[in-house]
């Protein structure tokens, strides 16, 4: 646990000191302030489009840092030679895979809360009172940054800078777009295609498990099985993601 | 272990015994007089036939960087890697780190194999030309390789080893701002951590003024006075020459000679005064 304690600290603490974090917070403001001046196009809709524009942006915030930050967080550390000294101590090199995946995890968590209080303060000054409501948001989105870290994590332990975050960014696309995936392997007549449709819909991760925006957004109720099968799949990908990157990375030779 | 051997009078052999975290070397000296002496006390390093061969691309041909080296280092003492550049100094130190794995050969600390924990708690490390985490501070650099090593003493230790490398005063600062000596000084406090065994020093006098170098070199014969082994590479050869028990010279991926300095530098030659830069420059013309 100190071993990974150690990992863990020094990842937070690195990825905390990138410059590139404070445009990303002041971007991700901006956004949330900005839907304030959207009522004359809002339509009387006003209030939903505040909620739904600030949850897409903290949503859009969390992927961005996790995917900039995340995608060099081994890469760079082979490529310097930086982790060199850190693979001489007696350190196991899951335990360094685990404490990087908390590291930057646990930093973007505490973000993504901050930006969802920020949002919380936009409503109090327009509408006068809270939307505590909108804080279920909070977990959903620890989960989706949980399964792309996972992601960059494993590519980045064998890939590039470059192909990592450009990996990381398709993964979003597409974890996205799996509705439309399933819909695709429902409708084709083609055999060929409606078997590689499916094979990709239950290997790919499907983010849109996480993303209960719009439920939030217009107040609906979530169901609990629904929430139970986003908690434990969320869980489930990353734990294996992270298994897998331990694997790659234990062979890895640093030449 | 009491496997049956085979060996020539006065020969110097290694058994393996299975079974055990890593691999257990047994030292075996067998005697004219067919007595045999066991004895548990295996080298600080011991390097056996290592190959090892890169390719750049998958569509070119593979260069054999490490042809069978073989070294034994003992406990206790300062060994000098000497050779050019591009003479496969740094990859035999990335095997006995187990940063990488040799083709072919076995590679050994302390009887143990490179990449078990047992080993990598007796062993500090400085690479060559490092970079370290920029956004720490010296003082949080050196503290997470303590807590790494398992050090109880967090606190004490890293202050300590920040004083003896002489950056007491650049503990806050951050090492982006840290000039290549004090880099090289805080490497040297990051593989001191945890008081190791083995200290593996790939070129850590390159890149110091005079006043850098002699305190890195008083610093290594402080260590070996603790009797603390140290394996270092350098192409300094005057500083070398200065700390070192025995040397070691590799070229072309090939060890050329193996021994105490002064018999390293009278061999092949026909006056006592020559300096080990002049010994390796006319040897390694020799060879070449």
């Amino acid at each position: 646990m100190k071993n990974i304690r150690a990992i863990f600290e020094n990842t937070f603490k690195e990825s905390l000191r990138q410059r590139i974090l404070v445009l990303l917070i002041v971007f991700t403001l901006l956004m949330i302030m900005v839907s304030v001046f959207l009522e004359p196009f809002a339509l009387g809709e006003t209030s939903k489009i505040m909620r739904d524009f600030g949850l897409a942006a903290t949503s859009i915030f969390a992927i961005l840092t996790t995917i900039i930050i995340g995608s060099a967080l081994i890469h760079k550390d082979v490529e310097k030679r930086t982790l060199y000294t850190v693979l001489a101590k007696p350190v196991r090199r899951s335990e360094i895979v685990i404490g990087k995946f908390l590291g930057l995890g646990a930093l973007v968590t505490i973000l993504v809360l901050a930006m969802l209080l920020i949002h919380q303060i936009v409503l109090v000054i327009y509408e006068g009172r809270f939307d505590l409501y909108l804080l279920v948001a909070f977990p959903f989105t620890v989960l989706e940054v949980s399964v792309i870290l996972g992601i960059l994590l494993l590519f980045s332990s064998f890939s590039s800078v470059t192909l990592t975050s450009i990996m990381g960014a398709i993964f979003f696309v597409v974890g996205h777009a799996m509705p439309d995936l399933k819909l695709f392997a429902d409708t084709t007549d083609v055999a060929a295609l409606k078997h590689i449709a499916y094979g990709f819909y239950y290997t790919l991760p499907n983010l849109e498990n996480f993303n209960y925006r719009t439920d939030l957004a217009y107040r609906i109720p979530l169901q609990t099985d629904g929430i139970l099968f986003s908690v434990s799949y969320g869980v489930i990908y990353t734990i294996l993601l992270i298994y897998l990157t331990t694997i790659i990375f234990e062979t890895r030779e640093f030449k | 272990m009491r496997d049956a051997l085979h060996l020539m009078p006065g020969a110097r052999c290694m058994m393996l015994r299975r079974g055990t975290m890593g691999y257990l070397h047994h030292q075996v000296l067998y005697k004219p007089s067919n007595l045999c002496i066991f004895w548990d006390m295996p080298n600080a390093i011991t390097l056996e036939n290592i190959t090892r061969s890169f390719r750049n691309h998958f569509w070119q041909r593979s260069r054999e960087v490490l042809k069978g080296i073989s070294l034994d280092i003992q406990k206790g003492e300062v060994f000098g890697f000497l050779g050019p550049n591009g003479a496969g100094k740094t990859t035999t130190i990335k095997i006995i780190t187990g940063l990488i794995r040799p083709d072919s050969g076995c590679a050994t600390i302390f009887g143990l194999h490179p990449n078990s924990l047992a080993a990598k708690r007796r062993i500090g490390f400085l690479p060559e030309s490092p970079y370290f985490y920029e956004h720490l501070t010296g003082y949080e650099f050196i503290k997470i390789h303590a807590m790494l090593s398992g050090s109880n003493d967090e606190e004490d230790d890293v202050m300590h080893l920040v004083e003896r490398v002489g950056l007491a005063d650049a503990r806050d600062v951050q090492l982006r701002s840290y000039s290549r000596g004090m880099l090289q000084r805080i490497g040297i406090a990051q593989a001191l951590v945890g008081s190791p065994d083995l200290l593996i020093l790939d070129e850590p006098l390159t890149g110091l003024d005079p006043i850098g170098r002699k305190d890195i070199k008083d610093l290594i014969l402080e260590e070996k006075d603790k009797g603390t082994t140290i394996f270092f590479s350098s192409h300094i050869l005057p500083d070398a020459e200065a700390v070192c028990d025995r040397v070691g010279i590799i070229i072309e991926g090939q060890m050329r000679e193996v021994g105490r300095l002064n018999d390293v530098l009278k061999r092949d030659i026909e006056t006592d005064a020559i300096t080990l830069e002049e010994w390796f420059v006319r040897h390694a013309k020799k060879l070449e």
